[in-house]
Formats: structure tokens, sequence, C-alpha cells
């Protein structure tokens, strides 16, 4: 039987869930004895297979328009979506920026910001994904897999990974749970 | 006694016990957050829902009484559902950001609850609409973003301090805690006791001075003895490598019950003095540091010269050192050199008599807390040993009397039901003992209290008048004695006369207490003055031998509050190499006077 297919993807994210996931350090070697890692934002394919992969993983949440579309398609081409971190659980830190409007948010960032040193201009081109509220990944497309964390522990991302590569769903309870 | 299944175990309680303790006499512990073994229950935070067979809905285990024959279920997945969607409510009612909070990571009852809970994610979200942070108070934060209104920092305020600053205004989900009518904590009737922030089962009530210094588990707890007043608080010391995180009331105190004021849960924590770090003597008019030897043997000539040419000595002890410390001192001053003045260093035990001891009728705080009549004399309760102004000012709705007696204006005026004033301590009593309105609620009253300190325990105008008043009305009296080891004191028989001319030598053992300028100028003639002090202070830079001594938190000893219970204090800290234990300090000095003195207080104090 061929090796389950994975593939992750980062949106409104720091990329630290990743950082995290890689510091299972030498175990890599054997997780990907048993699955086949296929796109992830740090490797060479960049987008889930279009056949469609066993397990989508999406860190960071969703900020903007663009976001929406990747969540959408990893949503649709993996069999079981795993939301990994506070900001794809329930949004986390970019989230604070739903205490204000987007208007303010971008005055801030691009007008008011101290180190701008000249008039600043909020960029506005057409190609531009349109910002919307912060929300977790579950309030746009239905999530399988909760892991929530800043960042979760490598530990419990192994545990995750290595109990889906075995046919199991993975039971995250107690210490497992980390979302401090 | 009924009985009542839970779970399947059959057991008996006495009727009116609720479910929840109930369950909990069988082993079974169900989830709560409003709840708090001290307070009356609430029943808001709805966590506790359990099934009970008949009942329409889910009930509140906390409130509910046990009914004869009642079948009641904790677990089963209608109550997991239901507790879920409880803290899934209470989430997304506010703003709830675990990452930066301090209690984050094991201290938040509210995030416990939801781990319990096996709950990774919840589906709402918070609410975004932000929630001010009240910054207004020199020791506490309310964050109202962590609030889940379980109100027990309100009944807190309430049902054990008696001040009643807490409340909650508006409704639904404009509901807010608020001190008093809305005005921010720090301008408000907080007297900053710190309660509130014991209770909180959250982030939301912030202490400014251990926020973030360490969490439950990386924090070393030591119960120890608070040594701000006689009422010997019993505290739980928090510690992390050796340096004092918090102070919190250790609930299991029998005295105190977890309750603590401000003076001994947070002014310790503003401690900016800076420590004697050796042993000093004067030579060439100026303090040089010396070896404990150098400075034993000076004080042994010196004190030992004295004493044989009959000339004067003033010896004085803070009543914040334990028992031990007191004994020595005073076998030492009062016994061996015959000093003329062997004293506390703070205090009015100007030929104190031991008013209690004649009148025969012991008191102890519990007769305060069940007192249906209180008369405070004297003495401002909310200011110093202001625990046993909780004790009575939370009585007061249940229709507790209060009396206050004194020569000018007191905090507890504004709850009292009659005020005296006379600025003759002593004409305010005989006041006291011919107001009708007085007179009628003392003749009613079963428990009556007397409670009296400062003036009114050392005058002999005031003590009589007392006296007769306290016979007539069958009252119990309670001296509150000052100081920590004040009583102690007084039994030691350490008390002093006013003239400190003539004086050629001075022993202080300071302790780490502060003194009054005034003080300091007293002893500033005085040709030989030897301190034992742990802080430098204008006292220790006029002396002539300065021996650096431990702190309170540093040191172990025993203490006898005000209603004359021993208590122990135990070390929190490792002191500094170079400082002495104060007990050890006299014991040495005794030994190179060459006197032959005991360790016995135990049978001294019999």
């Amino acid at each position: 039987m061929a090796k389950p297919k994975v593939a992750s993807d980062w949106l409104c994210g720091c990329a630290g869930c990743h950082m995290s996931f890689l510091d299972i350090d030498e175990r890599i070697v054997k997780l990907i004895e048993l699955v086949d890692l296929r796109s992830t934002p740090v490797t060479d394919l960049k987008h889930p297979d279009a056949s469609g992969v066993d397990v989508g993983i999406l860190e960071g949440g969703i900020n903007n328009t663009a976001n929406e579309e990747v969540a959408k398609l990893m949503r649709k081409r993996s069999k079981i979506l795993i939301a990994l971190g506070d900001c794809a659980v329930f949004g986390g830190v970019p989230a604070m920026r739903n205490f204000f409007t987007i208007e303010e948010s971008l005055q801030r960032a691009y007008i008011d910001t101290e180190s701008t040193d000249s008039e600043g201009q909020i960029p506005s081109s057409p190609e531009l994904a349109k910002m919307t509220r912060v929300r977790a990944i579950h309030e746009v497309v239905p999530v399988d897999i909760y892991i929530p964390g800043c960042p979760p522990d490598a530990d419990i991302i192994f545990y995750a990974l290595s109990e889906l590569a075995q046919g199991r769903m993975p039971n995250l309870t107690e210490e497992k749970i980390m979302w401090n | 006694m009924v009985t009542v299944t839970i779970d399947d175990k059959k057991i008996e309680v006495p009727e009116g016990t609720t479910v929840l303790n109930a369950a909990r006499k069988a082993g079974i512990e169900i989830p709560t957050l409003c709840d708090h073994p001290q307070l009356q229950p609430y029943g808001g935070c709805r966590l506790c829902l359990v099934e009970v067979e008949g009942a329409r809905t889910l009930q509140p285990s906390c409130t509910m009484p046990v009914s004869d024959n009642m079948v009641v279920h904790t677990e089963n997945e209608k109550i997991r559902e239901s507790r879920k969607f409880v803290l899934s409510m209470i989430f997304s009612e506010r703003n709830h950001f675990c990452p930066y909070c301090q209690v984050s990571g094991g201290d938040c009852e509210l995030q416990n609850a939801a781990y319990d809970e096996g709950m990774t994610h919840w589906p709402l979200q918070p609410n975004w609409q932000p929630y001010p942070v009240d910054a207004s108070h020199p020791f506490i934060i309310i964050e109202h973003n962590r609030c889940i209104l379980c109100r027990r920092c309100v009944r807190a305020c309430g049902e054990l301090v008696g001040n009643f600053t807490l409340g909650i205004e508006e409704r639904g989900a404009n509901s807010k805690l608020m001190a008093d009518l809305g005005t921010p904590l720090g301008e408000s009737t907080c007297i900053g006791c710190g309660t509130c922030v014991q209770v909180c089962p959250t982030g939301a009530m912030i202490d400014r001075w251990s926020a973030y210094q360490g969490k439950e588990t990386e924090v070393e707890s030591h119960k120890t003895t608070c040594v701000g007043c006689s009422v010997g608080c019993s505290l739980d010391v928090l510690t992390r490598d050796n340096r004092l995180v918090r102070i919190e009331g250790d609930w299991e105190g029998t005295t105190n019950q977890g309750l603590l004021c401000e003076i001994g849960r947070f002014t310790p924590m503003g401690e900016e003095r800076n420590r004697v770090l050796t042993p000093m003597v004067r030579k060439d008019g100026g303090l040089k540091a010396a070896t404990w030897d150098e400075a034993y043997a000076v004080i042994a000539d010196k004190l030992g010269s004295v004493s044989e040419g009959n000339k004067q000595i003033a010896s004085f002890i803070s009543t914040r050192l334990p028992i031990e410390s007191m004994y020595f001192f005073k076998q030492i001053f009062k016994d061996n050199l015959k000093a003329k003045t062997a004293t506390i260093v703070n205090g009015y035990l100007k030929g104190s008599r031991n008013l209690v001891g004649e009148y025969g009728m012991a008191t102890s705080l519990d007769d305060v807390k069940h007192a249906d009549c209180a008369v405070v004399i004297g003495e401002d309760i909310t200011k110093d040993h202001q625990v046993v102004s909780f004790f009575v000012k939370r009585n007061l709705p249940a229709g507790t009397k209060l009396i206050t007696v004194s020569k000018e204006k007191d905090g507890l005026d504004n709850f009292a039901h009659v005020s005296i004033k006379n600025v003759k301590l002593a004409d305010a009593i005989k006041q006291l003992a011919s107001d009708l309105k007085a007179l009628e609620i003392m003749k009613a009253s079963q428990n009556l209290v007397f409670i009296f300190g400062g003036h009114a325990a050392e005058c002999e105008e005031c003590t009589k008048a007392m006296l007769d008043l306290a016979k007539q009305f069958s009252a119990k009296l309670l001296n509150t004695y000052d100081g920590a080891n004040g009583k102690t004191a007084q039994l030691f028989s350490l008390v002093s006369t006013d003239d400190f001319s003539k004086i050629d030598a001075a022993y202080v053992a300071l302790g780490d207490e502060t003194v009054s300028q005034a003080f300091t100028q007293t002893l500033e003639k005085v040709p030989f003055v030897v301190v034992q002090s742990s802080y430098i202070s204008s006292l220790t830079a006029n002396a002539d031998v300065v021996l650096p001594a431990h702190t309170w938190l540093e040191q172990n000893g025993h203490y006898m509050n005000m209603e004359g219970k021993l208590s122990e204090a135990k070390a929190s800290l490792s002191a500094p190499e170079s400082s002495a234990c104060n007990a050890d300090i006299l014991k040495n000095i005794a030994a190179k006077l060459g006197l032959n003195i005991s360790a016995d207080w135990q049978a001294a104090l019999q």
C-alpha cells in the first residue's frame, strides 16, 4: 500500500509551527519512512497534489481572501485537515487586530509606523488580496484535528503525525493540549 | 440525616448539605469555578451542573441541597457536553488570550477546567469588544477581559473582609466588576488587603508585585507566621531562587483562615532598605568593618564595665523578633545587667497591666468572630490589626452592633452604630458608660467584646473605666498588644520609664524593624550604642557597634499573638552569609559577658 500523503501550508502565521514541526529533529527520517511528505512551504513542492492528499496541515489563521482560497484548496484536496497552532485553531496573535477596524490597522501599519520616514502609502493594487476579519480556520472550512499551542511542542506534532501514519486518529488530552 | 446516591455510591449526609459537598464526601470531585470553600455558594458559572433523576434540567450542585433518596449522576455524555458548552460560552463572553497571561500554564482555574474536559478548541470567537484594564491601584490591576463574573472577589470583599468595596454593575452582557459605584480601584474605598487577588480563579485580578515571577509549580511554598502585628496571621510565603515572590494567606490558618491585610501581604514586597552586610565597630570617628569576635569583644567590654560601674543601660528589643530572642534579651538586660530600661522599640508598654489576666475572662479572636456587639476602644483597627476589623465588619450586615470610642476620627466610624469621641480617652470611656443608645446596645448583647489598644491599654484611668464597664455588661476584653510579640513583651515585664537622660550605654535589638526619627534622636547623646539590625538606617549610622541580623523571613522562632496563642515562624529565605540569627547574637553576647542564661522560654511563659 502506498504511503499516506501529507501536505502543509501556512496562512496568517509566523512559521513558528512549522519550525516546531522541524524540531522533531532526526525523527523526521523515521517519519518520511512512514509518510510521503508532499508539498510544504519549506520543501520544493508548494501546492497539494491535484489528486489529493491524505493529511493536510494548515498553520496560521485566515486574514485575507488569499488565505481563504488556500484554506479551501487544502480542504478540498485533503481527506483529513489539521489546524496546527493557536492561529489556526483560534485566530491567535494576528486575531488581535480584530479589536480595530481594517482601516485603523492599515493606517497604523503603513502610515503611522515610527520607522516610516516618507509619507507612507497603503498598498492598493487590485491584485492584492482583500483583508478580512481574522478568523480561525474552522470558521471557513471544516477542520478534523485541532492541535493548539504557540507553537505546539514538537513532541505533540510528532505524536499526532505518527498516530495518523499508523492509521489512528490522535487523541490529544492532558499534557498534549497546550494552548497556554 | 438524608440518604443520597451519587454515581451509584450511597451516602448519608446532614440535611441542608449541597449536592457538591455530598459528592465530595463520597470522594467525587465535580468541577467548579465560582465555588470556594470559604464563600457562600453562588451558582453563577454553571460548570457544576449534574443530573438529578426526576429533574427536568441539569442542576447546579453547589447550591442545590440534597433531599432524601435523591439520585445524582455526575458523569455522562450530556453532562460532559454541557461542561464544554459552559466553558465555550465563558471563553467567548470576553477576550481570553492565554499566551501572555500571568496565570496561564497551570495557575488558571478556567484554563485547567477546559484542559480537564479535553478541549483542544471551541467553536466561538472571543467577544472582540475590548474591556478596560484598571491599573489605578498600587497593588492590584483589574483586567476585565479575563473576568468570568464568578463574583468570588465580590463575595470575598464582603463576606470575608467586610469591606464591601467590590460589586457588579449593570446586567446580562453588560455586567461588569466595579469598585464602589464605578470608581477606579485606586480611588475607591479599597483597603488593599488583596483577598480578591487570592481568590480570583483567572488572571483577571493581577498582583503587580508577583505577576510573571513564577507559576505555582516554579515557586517554593513556606508556611510561617506574619510579624506585622499581634494577630499573627498564618502565611504561605512563596519564594523562587531565594527571592520573595508573593505572600499569601494560608487558607488553613486557624487565626486568619486565609485573610491578610496590606501590611502582611504587600508591604514586605516593597522593602527597599539596604542590608547591613558586616559587623561594624566605630574606630577613629567612623564605622569600620570588623569581625564578629572584635564586635562581641567591644560590646562585652563596654557593657560589662558600665554595668559594674553601676552606670545606666537602656535596652530595647523589637516585638517583631521571636520569643527566643526576647527571652535571651530579658535575661541579659533586665535580669542580669539590671538595665534601667529593658523594653520594646515601638509601643506603649509603659506600665501596661495584664488587664485581661486580672479580669479573668480569656478572650480569643473566635469571640470577636462571633460577637454580636463589638466595642473598639482607643485604637483604629482599620489601620492596626486590620484583620480584627475584618472579623467585626463582616458581621455587621447580619446584625452585629459596633461602637467606637476614641480620641479622634477613625476608620470604623462610618460603620459604627455609636461613635464616641473625646480628646481625653478616659473621658470618652466614661461617656460610653452614660450614652443611652450604647448602653441599650450593650445590655441587649449576648456576646459582647471590648477590643482595646493604644492609650487605652497603658493609662490607669482608662483601664479602670473599661474594667468597670466590662464587668457590668459581662463583656470579654481583648487587648491588641501592638506588635507581633507584644503580649510576650508584657509577660516578660519589659516595661520602661520615659527618662532616657543620663544613659551611658544603649543596646537596640532592632531586627528588621523601622525606627522613628524621634527614637534615633533620643539615643544620639548616649555615649555607647550597639544596634543589632538587618538594615542600614540613621540609627545604625550613629551607632558604635552594628551587628548584621536576619530578617523576619530568614529566621525560625515562636510568636505569641494577642490571644496568647503560640505559633511558629519558619524561615523562607536564606540570609546573607555575613548576617547572624538574632537569637544567636544575643546568646553570644551573654556568653561573652559570662552570663548563664536559659533557652527554656516555654517554662518562663507558664
